[in-house]
């Protein structure tokens, strides 16, 4: 029994880290495998800070670099609204002058 | 470069300079006449000097070879001394002679030469190096003889400093020379360096000119892509996706700061691959491009007397550009990841291999079917190893955990 269980958290295990692969934050982990593995979200959530305590190190690394990237994206969404904005009110400047 | 140092405070002072003579005298006195001939390294002196220029002058060496010879082989066995001082007047008779001719440069030489003869002669019986002393003076009579110019570092320094207090378009041999306050030098030889730099320079110009649009356009495509070109080190993609063992590639990032531009360098390297050992390293900011660096990859063609000497007027080449050019290909070509999501920007490239088996790129938004592609294969194949190979918690503490929760034994009878 005890094997079974060591085999089901390892399976949930390799689970969690196919979706770290596609750099899901933890609830995004809990939902996909459970959408997809029918596994409980407590069991993932579990799994997954044990996991976190485990690999201290990598989990930090992973959580700054998720941040990172948001920043970077919101960034990046911002000039391309700016660059938007700056293109659109050349369109319209035309008709300041009536 | 020379051994004995009074000789050239000698040397390169003007007329009249005649104390530095007594005190390399004194000097002179402190030996037997054979140790000076040990000690003196006598093909030094005659670096440099001795060349056309000196012609004229020299007509007198015979006279003072004639006379030194005749003191010389009465005065072999007397003090040293004694000959010296006879050395002294009679340069300083020749100095007077010569004060009307030429510069004082090959009085200078005048000097060195009568004065090395007397040593010479007045050595011990070192019948070679006499021998040799008189063919020398006997070839300088010919005049057709250039002696090669050892270009040390300091002496190119004040080269350089020369050229540049007049322009480098606009030095003039004559007028560097004068500079250059060095009396061995001649207007020949000033002229063939000057070329030599002029030609180094133009190479190194244009190899910097190359490498700043290089970087230019590496900073237009990084902002470009990214939209911030800070901290492309932390590449974050790559943390991630490569798991804990592999975080090493993010190091390799380091070496790029110390050849290249700080930020954003990295961010399409690869891409030119092929360019990396053929681009010069841009100087790295500290030194100043008077003589730019870029060793090693670009020589003069015609070698100078000491090839090396040319890519670094203040130090040998160093081995930066080596080490940075060498990081470049192997590490860079596959570390680098230029931002995934950003498909717009004609970046191109995959990484080549490296460590992203299975998932080639990052997604942004992983798609639901390509997760759910993932988790299925998991599913199915559990004995698979770990993508990430991340250290399994114990069973125990999981265990421990789950029942906290709520849950008593996994796997759960109800899903």
């Amino acid at each position: 029994m005890g094997d079974s269980s060591a085999q089901y958290i390892h399976m949930v295990q390799h689970l969690i880290e196919e979706c770290i692969k596609f750099n899901m934050s933890k609830e995004e982990c809990m939902e996909a495998i459970s959408k997809h593995a029918n596994i409980q979200p407590v069991i993932t959530s579990t799994v997954w800070k044990e996991l976190e305590k485990e690999n201290k190190d990598f989990f930090e690394a992973y959580t700054n670099s998720r941040e990172e990237r948001a920043s970077e994206m919101e960034t990046r969404q911002k000039i391309h609204k700016m660059l938007l904005d700056s293109s659109s009110s050349k369109v319209t400047d035309g008709d300041d002058d009536d | 470069m020379l051994a004995v140092s009074p000789f050239r405070s000698a040397i390169d002072g003007r007329e009249g300079e005649m104390e530095n003579f007594l005190i390399g005298d004194g000097d002179f006195l402190e030996f037997s006449g054979g140790n000076l001939l040990d000690i003196i390294d006598f093909d030094d002196l005659f670096v440099g000097i001795n060349d056309e220029d000196v012609l004229p002058d020299l007509e007198m060496d015979p006279e003072i070879l004639a006379e030194f010879s005749a003191s010389g082989g009465e005065e072999s066995e007397l003090n040293t001394s004694v000959s010296v001082e006879k050395v002294e007047d009679d340069s300083v008779k020749e100095e007077d002679n010569f004060s009307g001719s030429g510069s004082s440069l090959k009085q200078g030489e005048e000097i060195v030469s009568t004065r090395d003869e007397s040593v010479a002669v007045n050595g011990s019986p070192k019948k070679a190096d006499k021998g040799r002393k008189t063919s020398t003076q006997a070839k300088n009579t010919q005049g057709k003889r250039k002696v090669k110019v050892d270009w040390t570092p300091e002496l190119h320094r004040r080269f350089v400093q020369a050229v540049e207090h007049l322009g480098v378009d606009k030095a003039v041999p004559s007028r560097i020379l004068e500079l250059m306050e060095i009396d061995c030098l001649t207007r020949h030889n000033i002229a063939s360096h000057l070329q030599k730099y002029r030609s180094h320079r133009k190479h190194m110009l244009a190899r910097e000119a190359e490498a700043a649009s290089w970087s230019q356009r590496r900073r237009l495509y990084g902002d470009g892509a990214t939209g911030s070109g800070n901290k492309r080190q932390m590449s974050p993609w790559l943390a991630p996706t490569m798991g804990f063992p592999p975080m090493t590639p993010i190091h390799h990032f380091r070496p790029l700061h110390v050849w290249g531009h700080p930020s954003v360098d990295q961010s399409l390297m690869h891409k030119w691959p092929k360019h990396l050992p053929h681009s010069p390293s841009p100087p790295p900011p500290p030194r100043p491009p008077t003589w730019p660096l870029a060793p090693a990859l670009h020589p003069p063609p015609p070698p100078p007397s000491d090839p090396s000497f040319w890519h670094s007027p203040h130090r040998r080449v160093p081995n930066c550009p080596t080490p940075g050019t060498a990081c470049f290909p192997p590490t860079m070509a596959p570390m680098r990841f230029p931002t995934p999501s950003v498909p717009s920007i004609g970046v191109p490239t995959t990484p080549t291999g490296q460590t992203y088996s299975h998932t080639p790129l990052i997604d942004l938004h992983p798609s639901k079917e390509s997760v759910d592609a993932a988790i299925g294969d998991v599913l199915s194949k559990p004995w698979q190893p770990l993508p990430l190979g991340l250290k399994t918690p114990s069973t125990d503490s999981v265990l421990v955990e789950l029942q906290q929760q709520g849950i008593s034994k996994i796997p759960p009878t109800c899903a």
